[in-house]
């Protein structure tokens, strides 16, 4: 084999190999799933159980500290905490008489820190009823401060509640979009191709290309709802995000269907080239402008942005793009394939 | 049934896929991807394959 003609073959499929290697065994950082009570009122000794994910709380346990933290500045620190392995521990949060906060039911967070995990939170842990209308006056028994040593964090993927491992699907069904938005852009660009040119090698690349695009937004689809049952609670939760999705992809079914039915090859090259243009710019809409402009369950749609703040940190992107790169490069290599045996068939019927 | 197709049983089961924080969740997605990559390799290849085969008899 000629590596100089090959060489990004073997880059692609090192690069998937590397996303399968790192998706897999970087671990994800200590997080909280449960606490034992979830809500109390103002003056109450409060005992729960703290089950972790990932946490070290024997090994950790000199310097563990709990706190619940209602905002910025006010802290109750964790007392009588009793360890019964390395997820699972018990402590008492006495809650004072009089909370500053105007609103009668307060969140509280719990923030968890110890010398190898680092601090870490569940948000909205613990709900307070109290009666308001004591702003203004010196409430006690509060902390306004707290010591926390951000360690050299290792590293490891974000813990996110409900989502846990699976979190590191974003490096197998993320990507597969990706890669089938890259793969028919490079058949609507042979689509128009074959308009300007008329040559039929045009019309082939762009079928073949749509081919492995759809194998992708399929295998997307597929992914996305095994996911979504251990996430949302449904293989399809009729999402705006995976309506508009399965509507993508029945107009590129069409399109094969238009070609399967058109015998005259000028004819099939250019209906199916316009219509190839069509799909696509349906394709766009239907994928990224509507599911934004409602609510949905899909981050990136409904007001709720993907690639940002903590969903994609600094450590998945050293997975998630390469991933892209590798599957793009993979499927171009599909694509290649598929349309290289077309071109043999095609000579053999002319011969 | 369930020998036939394992991953009904473990579909089916979910105290088994909430388990470990829910890893088998990405061992399916996994194998789905793979299933989808190699469903288009055997096509690709029985496409070959009559190619193949009639270019034998054209000979």
């Amino acid at each position: 084999m000629n590596v100089k003609k090959h060489w990004w073959k073997i880059l692609g499929v090192a690069i998937v190999g590397y996303t399968l290697v790192a998706g897999l065994i970087v671990p994800l950082k200590p997080g909280i799933i449960s606490v034992s009570h979830k809500s109390a009122n103002a003056g109450d000794s409060l005992r729960i159980e703290v089950i972790g994910y990932n946490t070290h709380f024997e090994g950790g346990k000199e310097d563990l500290k709990l706190w619940l933290k209602g905002d910025t500045t006010f802290f109750i620190q964790g007392q009588d905490v009793m360890i019964a392995d390395e997820n699972t521990l018990e402590v008492t949060f006495v809650i004072p008489a009089l909370l500053p906060f105007d609103r009668s039911v307060v969140e509280l967070s719990l923030l968890i820190y110890n010398g190898i995990d680092g601090p870490f939170i569940l948000p909205s842990a613990i709900f307070i009823t109290h009666s308001p209308g004591s702003a203004g006056v010196q409430i006690g028994g509060w902390m306004k401060k707290i010591d926390l040593e951000i360690g050299s964090s290792r590293m490891a993927f974000p813990f996110r509640n409900i989502l846990k491992e699976t979190i590191r699907n974003t490096y197998f069904h993320v990507p597969l979009w990706f890669t089938m938005i890259f793969i028919l852009i490079g058949s609507v660009f042979n689509a128009l191709k074959y308009l300007r040119t008329g040559a039929i090698i045009y019309d082939e690349k762009s079928s073949a290309y749509a081919t492995v695009g759809l194998l992708f937004g399929i295998l997307g689809l597929l992914t996305g709802a095994v996911w979504a049952k251990n996430t949302w609670g449904a293989y399809w939760s009729f999402d705006i995000k995976q309506n508009m999705t399965a509507i993508a992809l029945l107009i590129y079914f069409a399109y094969f269907v238009l070609r399967g039915s058109l015998e005259e090859s000028t004819q099939k090259g250019k209906v199916s080239a316009v219509y190839n243009i069509f799909a696509f710019a349906t394709l766009i809409p239907l994928l990224y402008i509507i599911p934004r402009l409602t609510d949905s369950l899909h981050p990136g749609a409904g007001g709720n942005p993907a690639f940002g703040g903590e969903d994609l940190d600094n450590t998945m992107r050293m997975v998630f793009y390469p991933a892209i790169i590798g599957w793009t490069l993979l499927a171009y290599w599909m694509g290649n394939l598929l349309h290289r045996a077309q071109t043999l068939k095609n000579k053999i019927l002319f011969q | 049934m369930n020998l036939m197709f394992p991953l009904l049983a473990v579909s089916k089961n979910a105290d088994f896929l909430n388990s470990i924080g829910k890893i088998y969740v990405v061992v399916i997605v996994i194998i789905v991807l793979f299933a989808g990559i190699v469903t288009f390799l055997f096509r690709l290849d029985r496409k070959i394959t009559q190619l193949e085969n009639q270019i034998k008899n054209n000979e």
